[in-house]
């Protein structure tokens, strides 16, 4: 149990720069999830605080003790990789010990965190097994398991899921957040999938290019997202951002906060049928309707700028591709952002 | 494993593509080979008049003789000596290696250019650095207060074959290390320094573990290589001296049978050599393939 704190963390590799100065506060027993594009230093930032990659500048402190010059052993730190990093050639009882033993942990305690660990995850048929005779699955399981043994004051997740398909992904992701509550260990998660990262955060860190765009809540960041780049990224379809100046015949420039000149519209905020309260309307000619089940995909291109926008209708509305129809969004509904400074226009 | 299968139009091709390549193999090893064996069961007298057919008449004065017994010794000695010298090195050189990043390319292309040098020239290069005469070495090793001279001491004779022999294997051992080093995912070794294993226990804990089909591998071609390719080596530094302190198998057929014209001992002792190297490749084969896994 330990709380973690990033303060003005930065890395470069040469003159290129990977994390351009993070701060983060995570609280003992909290849930963090690193999320953001391939590339944008999420996990080098993990890998800085699991001690794998040097600190160019800045201080990681966990349980309030600074471990930037602290080997990875000396952190009290698991960590579970994206391609689980089993030892080959030893059996999974034999992965779950090897921490333990290097760390001289007397025999009867190593056999009782293993048995416990076997039990929690369900792999207690599985000790005498070799990785490669395992499902990726159970493999992943074993990953966990080799983090739980230790009993660290955090777990560092880096991907974990992404190596398997996409069912187990979704039962994964449920079980290391039970996991994850029942053990109250404080955690970093890294993921690219945003869905993924909405589910599982107590608080999320949305990252882009080496900077911290927006942390909060899932909720708070679908809610309010405070950059145009959290807009375009939280979010499935993502939310559609139009300039003001294609908003044309509708007086709205006026609601707005000063400096807005994009729109952000979520694609299920969009309505059919203009509703009660004060709304915008833009014509559209629809180009491809996508059902995919208890809702609906709508692209259309708006006539007055041509831009290529997506609605999420409930249901399986009966229109025909390629016919000119009018979407509605309510005033409240919208997003303002400001191109200049790519944030919200709003924010206090 | 796939394998792509082609069709010939003619039934006859296939032969006559693989006939050039079987016809080395026949007149250059198959017969030759054959002839030792059949020389081997043969006595031949002093002028070349007469052999006769005498069974293993050879093989029991070999197995009598003590000049063969320490010749035995000294090439257990010879091949166990090189192949762990060398391999030891050559692992050294591959950890090392494999820890750069943008110059390992570089070392690795200079570490291997040894094995494109001809053996008799390896040789040749080691007795002029260790040439009591006019060498850098023992001009070295005398200001050391050590005396040497492998003309005269077998011992050092022996040191200086060991050296030029597994010098010249490093190259090989050393480029089979690094890739299978390289096979080792770095994850396994990050994972393993987060549950607190230092870079010692990891290496041997992890990474030897799993290149050791690699290792096993290595282990049967350098005892091969140092039982069987290192004539050339012999002849140019040592030529088996002195008081045969250096006259391993290989070369030992060598001087029985060119040397001393005694045709059917060296055929008897080449089959020998012969039996050694296919009990290695068949340990090599059921082994490498099923044991050495994880």
């Amino acid at each position: 149990m330990a709380t973690i704190s990033l303060i003005d963390l930065m890395k470069s590799y040469g003159d290129i720069p990977a994390v351009k100065g993070v701060n983060l506060d995570v609280a003992d027993g909290e849930l963090i999830v690193l999320v953001g594009p391939s590339g944008c230093g999420k996990s080098t930032l993990l890998r800085m605080v699991a001690g794998l990659e040097t600190v160019t500048s800045g201080s990681i402190e966990i349980g309030g003790r600074n471990v930037v010059k602290a080997e990875p052993a000396e952190r009290d730190i698991a960590m579970v990789f994206q391609n689980y990093a089993l030892y080959p050639h030893m059996t999974v009882r034999g992965n779950l010990e090897y921490g333990l033993k290097n760390r001289g942990t007397p025999r009867e305690e190593i056999n009782r965190r293993v048995r416990e660990a076997a039990d929690i995850l369900e792999i207690g048929a599985l000790l005498d097994r070799k990785p490669r005779q395992l499902s990726g699955g159970q493999r992943q399981r074993v990953a966990m398991g080799r983090a739980i043994v230790r009993e660290p004051a955090a777990f560092l997740f880096d991907e974990p899921l992404s190596n398997l398909d996409a069912k187990l992904r979704v039962q994964m992701r449920v079980e290391i957040r039970k996991l994850q509550r029942r053990l109250k260990t404080t955690s970093l998660y890294v993921t690219h999938d945003q869905l993924e990262a909405m589910t599982l955060a107590d608080r999320l860190v949305v990252m882009n290019s080496g900077l911290v765009e927006q942390i909060g809540t899932p909720t708070e960041v679908y809610d309010r997202p405070a950059t145009l780049f959290v807009a375009g990224f939280i979010g499935s379809p993502p939310m559609n951002l139009i300039p003001v100046s294609s908003l044309s015949g509708n007086e709205v420039s006026a609601g707005l906060p000063s400096g807005t000149d994009i729109v952000g519209i979520r694609p299920d905020a969009f309505v059919l049928e203009q509703p009660a309260e004060p709304s915008l309307a833009l014509e559209a000619s629809v180009e491809l309707l996508e059902p995919i089940g208890g809702e609906s995909h709508l692209h259309v291109r708006l006539n007055s700028s041509g831009q290529s926008i997506v609605l999420s209708v409930p249901g399986r509305p009966e229109i025909a591709e390629v016919s000119d129809i009018v979407v509605h969004a309510r005033l409240a509904d919208l997003h303002p952002f400001s191109a200049q400074t790519g944030r919200r226009a709003d924010n206090p | 494993m796939q394998t792509k299968r082609t069709i010939f139009p003619s039934k006859l091709l296939p032969y006559i593509l693989l006939a050039p390549q079987l016809a080395v193999t026949l007149i250059f090893f198959i017969w030759p080979a054959l002839q030792a064996v059949k020389s081997s069961f043969e006595r031949e007298d002093p002028f070349g008049f007469r052999t006769t057919f005498i069974w293993f008449d050879n093989y029991r004065r070999i197995f009598a003789d003590p000049n063969y017994l320490s010749s035995l010794g000294r090439t257990a000695i010879f091949a166990i000596s090189v192949t762990l010298l060398s391999m030891a090195i050559s692992l050294l050189l591959a950890v090392a290696v494999n820890r750069l990043l943008r110059s390992g390319k570089v070392y690795t292309t200079l570490l291997v250019w040894p094995y494109a040098v001809a053996p008799v020239v390896v040789g040749i290069l080691w007795w002029f650095i260790f040439n009591p005469s006019i060498g850098l070495a023992p001009y070295i090793l005398r200001g050391l207060g050590i005396s040497w001279n492998h003309r005269i001491d077998g011992n050092q004779a022996m040191i200086l074959i060991i050296i030029a022999a597994a010098w010249k294997q490093i190259s090989y051992n050393f480029l089979f290390f690094v890739a299978g080093l390289q096979s080792v995912p770095q994850s396994l070794n990050e994972a393993a320094a987060i549950d607190g294993a230092g870079p010692f226990k990891r290496f041997w804990t992890i990474i030897f573990p799993l290149i050791s089909p690699t290792t096993f591998f290595l282990l049967i071609i350098n005892i091969n290589y140092a039982m069987f390719d290192t004539f050339g080596i012999v002849d140019a530094t040592t030529s088996g001296g002195p008081a045969q302190a250096t006259n391993i198998l290989v070369y030992k057929v060598y001087t029985d049978g060119v040397l001393n014209l005694n045709i059917g001992s060296s055929a008897a002792q080449s089959v020998i050599l012969m039996l050694i190297v296919i009990a290695l490749t068949i340990v090599q084969f059921r082994f490498v393939e099923r044991r050495v896994q994880y």
